[in-house]
Order: C-alpha cells, then sequence, then structure tokens
C-alpha cells in the first residue's frame, strides 16, 4: 500500500561506473502523490493514510483493552492502562493539575497521534514519518493555540488577555516593550514553535536516515569502498534506534507543552 | 517596503520551479484534511468511546481498593482484638490453674498431714500393743527361765555338794536371786 503511494525509488544513488553519492532532491523524499483527488482538498496521499492509520491503530487498541476490562488488567488492558497512567502523571497533573483531567482525551489523542505518525519513519515500507510534512504539525499546533486561548477566555474572560499582554506587577513604562514581546511569544510563536518543534526533528530525522541509506547503497556498490559501508550501516541502524526515542521523545515533547500551556491559561497566576 | 518584499516574495515563488517545495509551508491541502479528520476523529472516540471504559475500570478499582484496605483494617482490628480477648482469657485460664493447683496442693497437703498423723497414731498404738505384748512375753518368759534356773542351781548344788538340800528353800533362794539379777 505504502510502495503504490510512493515516489519511483530512485534512491540508488551511485552512477553506472562508480560515479560517486548523487542525494535525492528533498521533493522527492517528503512529497507523495494522490491516490486520489490529486491538486483537491481531499488529495488523498501517503501522509494522509499513515495519518488514518495513526487514527485506527489507537482506536483499535483502546477497543480491545475496553472491550474485557476486568479490575485485575491482563495484556493489552495492562498496556493502554500504563498509557493513560503516563499521560495522566507525566503530562495532565504536573502542567495543569487535577481539574485538566478534563484535556486527558484530547491530550491522550495528540501524543498517540503524533506517535504512531512519528513512528512510520522507521517502519519498513514507510520510512516517511507522517509529521515530517507541516501539515499535520501545523494542524495539532492550530489545535493547540485554539484550546489554549479559549481557556483562558473561559476561565478568565477578556481579562485573559489583559493578564497575557500586560501582566501585572510590571511598572507601566515597561509595558512598551514587553506587551509587544508577550503578544509576539504567547500568540504567535507559541504556535508556530509548537509545530516546527516537531516538524523539524522529524525532518531531519527522515533526511538523516535517507542519507545513511544513499550512502550505504553507494558504499556497498563502490568495490573496496563496502568496507565503510558497514560503518554507515551500523551508524544507519544506530539512528534507526534513535528516531524511534525520537519519535516517542517528541509526541510526549508536544503534549506536555500543549498541556503547560493550558495550565497557563487555566491558572495565569501559576 | 514591507508589502514590496512580501510581493516580490510572491512572485519569485510564482516563478520558481514548481518541483523546488519549502518543506516549511504545508503545500498539501489534502494532508491537513485527511490529518485532521483522523486527529478530530481520534479525539472523539477517545473522549466518547475509548477512555471511558479504562477511567471506569480504574475508578472500580481504585473503590475496590479502599473497600478491600478498609475491610482488611478491620480484620486487623478484629484479630487484635481476638488476640487481645485470647491473652486476657489465657491470663484468666493460668490464674485459675495456679488457683487450681494451690487449692489442690493445700487439700494434698492437708489429707497427707492427716494420713501421717493417723499412721503416726496406729504405728503408736500397734508399738504400744507390741510393747504390751513384749513385756508380758519378757514377764514370762523371765518367770519361766527363773524357774529353770532355779531347779538347774538346786541340781547343780546338789550335785556340788553330794547331797539332798533342801528344795523349797533353796528354791526360794534360788528365785530371789533371780528376781534380784532382773
Amino acid at each position: 500500500m505504502f510502495a503504490a503511494l510512493s515516489n519511483p525509488a530512485i534512491l540508488l544513488a551511485s552512477e553506472e561506473g562508480g560515479g560517486g553519492v548523487e542525494f535525492p532532491p528533498i521533493n522527492l523524499i517528503v512529497k507523495w502523490p494522490a491516490a486520489f483527488g490529486e491538486g483537491t482538498f481531499y488529495g488523498f496521499n501517503k501522509i494522509a493514510l499513515i495519518s488514518m492509520i495513526a487514527m485506527i491503530v489507537p482506536v483499535i487498541l483502546f477497543l480491545i483493552a475496553g472491550r474485557k476490562a476486568s479490575v485485575v488488567p491482563r495484556g493489552i488492558q495492562n498496556v493502554m492502562e500504563v498509557s493513560v497512567d503516563f499521560i495522566e502523571k507525566q503530562v495532565v497533573l504536573p502542567a495543569i493539575g487535577k481539574d485538566g483531567m478534563r484535556y486527558l482525551p484530547m491530550l491522550m489523542s495528540m501524543f498517540f497521534f503524533i506517535w504512531i505518525g512519528n513512528l512510520f519513519e522507521i517502519i519498513p515500507t514507510s520510512h516517511m514519518p507522517a509529521n515530517a510534512r507541516m501539515a499535520n504539525p501545523i494542524m495539532l499546533a492550530m489545535v493547540a493555540w485554539v484550546m489554549f486561548i479559549g481557556v483562558g477566555v473561559k476561565h478568565h474572560g477578556l481579562k485573559y488577555f489583559k493578564d497575557a499582554l500586560f501582566p501585572p506587577g510590571v511598572p507601566k513604562a515597561l509595558y512598551l516593550l514587553v506587551t509587544p514581546i508577550e503578544f509576539l511569544s504567547t500568540f504567535l510563536i507559541r504556535p508556530f514553535s509548537l509545530a516546527v518543534r516537531l516538524f523539524a526533528n522529524m525532518l531531519a530525522g527522515h533526511i538523516l536516515l535517507v542519507t545513511f541509506s544513499v550512502l550505504t547503497i553507494t558504499l556497498f556498490g563502490a568495490g573496496i569502498l563496502a568496507i565503510a559501508g558497514v560503518l554507515s550501516f551500523g551508524m544507519l541502524v544506530a539512528f534507526t534506534a534513535f528516531e524511534f526515542m525520537v519519535a516517542f521523545l517528541q509526541a510526549f515533547i508536544f503534549s506536555l507543552l500543549t498541556a503547560v500551556y493550558i495550565g497557563g491559561a487555566l491558572h495565569p497566576a501559576h | 517596503m514591507f508589502l514590496a518584499s512580501l510581493a516580490a516574495l510572491a512572485t519569485e515563488v510564482a516563478e520558481s520551479d514548481p518541483t523546488d517545495i519549502n518543506p516549511v509551508v504545508p503545500d498539501e491541502i489534502g494532508e491537513i484534511f485527511w490529518g485532521a479528520i483522523a486527529f478530530f476523529g481520534l479525539w472523539i472516540l477517545m473522549r466518547y468511546v475509548l477512555l471511558p471504559p479504562l477511567l471506569k475500570i480504574r475508578a472500580d478499582r481504585r473503590n475496590q481498593e479502599i473497600s478491600d484496605l478498609q475491610a482488611a483494617s478491620a480484620a486487623d482490628e478484629a484479630a487484635e482484638q481476638v488476640r487481645r480477648d485470647y491473652d486476657v482469657t489465657l491470663a484468666e485460664a493460668n490464674s485459675e490453674a495456679n488457683d487450681i493447683i494451690a487449692e489442690a496442693r493445700a487439700a494434698a497437703e492437708h489429707e497427707r498431714g492427716e494420713i501421717v498423723v493417723a499412721a503416726d497414731s496406729e504405728i503408736a498404738s500397734e508399738r504400744q500393743a507390741a510393747m504390751a505384748e513384749l513385756d508380758s512375753q519378757r514377764s514370762s518368759a523371765v518367770s519361766e527361765l527363773g524357774d529353770d534356773v532355779a531347779d538347774l542351781a538346786v541340781a547343780a548344788a546338789s550335785k556340788v555338794m553330794d547331797a539332798s538340800l533342801d528344795e523349797p528353800i533353796h528354791r526360794s533362794t534360788a528365785a530371789n536371786y533371780v528376781e534380784d539379777a532382773r
């Protein structure tokens, strides 16, 4: 299925006769043709497929876990309860507090959607993290942005904007400096930094893996240099393991920062 | 100035090769569309379908833990009460046993004293009877022996003096002697 949605495999870089490394253009490793609806708003390409899988996988796991949920958890129920506990104890409670439990479904969804989307970076035949494209990160960052502003307005009314832009305790003359900075950092840079952090990390990891893949293939077909190919292959394996960790870490960071922003809007004094 | 820069940038982008993409700009609206559908679908399902069973079972487990802990605490308290009751009962039993032993010992001591007194009394009476019997036997023996000795002495004296002696006189002499010798 992934192969059908992928570009032609043109990653083999060595020219006939041994002409050195030719790295594929960036658009060939991040841009994917649509299976249908090309050029329309519903164009369904590889990234869209990964996004749908990133939704379906947690749905299936949670349905299995909840179907025969027992007081003494076993198997998949145990795993999913651990994930719920993780998000609750590491994200919701430290960043928002007990009244943040109402945001648990959103943060759980965010975490699983990002994590599984990221994992496709190292899943054979896919090798493309959904978040190495800007679409999902910017969409999720907009969700976080709307959420924390919405929470702030819901709980504090328009005073939320006043407190955010004119922090109490600051000398009035400094508002000339502080207010624009607060406006930029809170309402513009936050969603942008959220999106770019996730996107850039995953894109960098993807390019790194592609680089070492191309290098390894090239070196293995380059006579005596095949010895160096072993080293390159070792690095490829090591970076794959590293990206496995990054996939989890970025999902955790995105969820945590979203929770921190919501917590800040809910309890501005803190 | 700023608008002019933006216009120049837009012109540059429009004239650039369409295969040269800027990866920071989301250029495929379909990816955002399907991503949003997937994420919001997951969020809605998570909120209303996926999480509630696990949160409910977790709450049930927590309630059961609390009730089990309370039951364990109550059982522990009951066990402690039983242990205290047992200690009290044991102490009472020990005290009662000591009383019984003391009473039995006193009764045995008393009975032993009575038996000893009775035995002493019986021994004394038997001894007295035996002594009386002994005295009687001895008197009888001495009396018989006195007669025999007198006869023997008279006979012996007669032999020595080779003459008949006045038996009644000498018998009384011998009897007196025996009586003195006793």
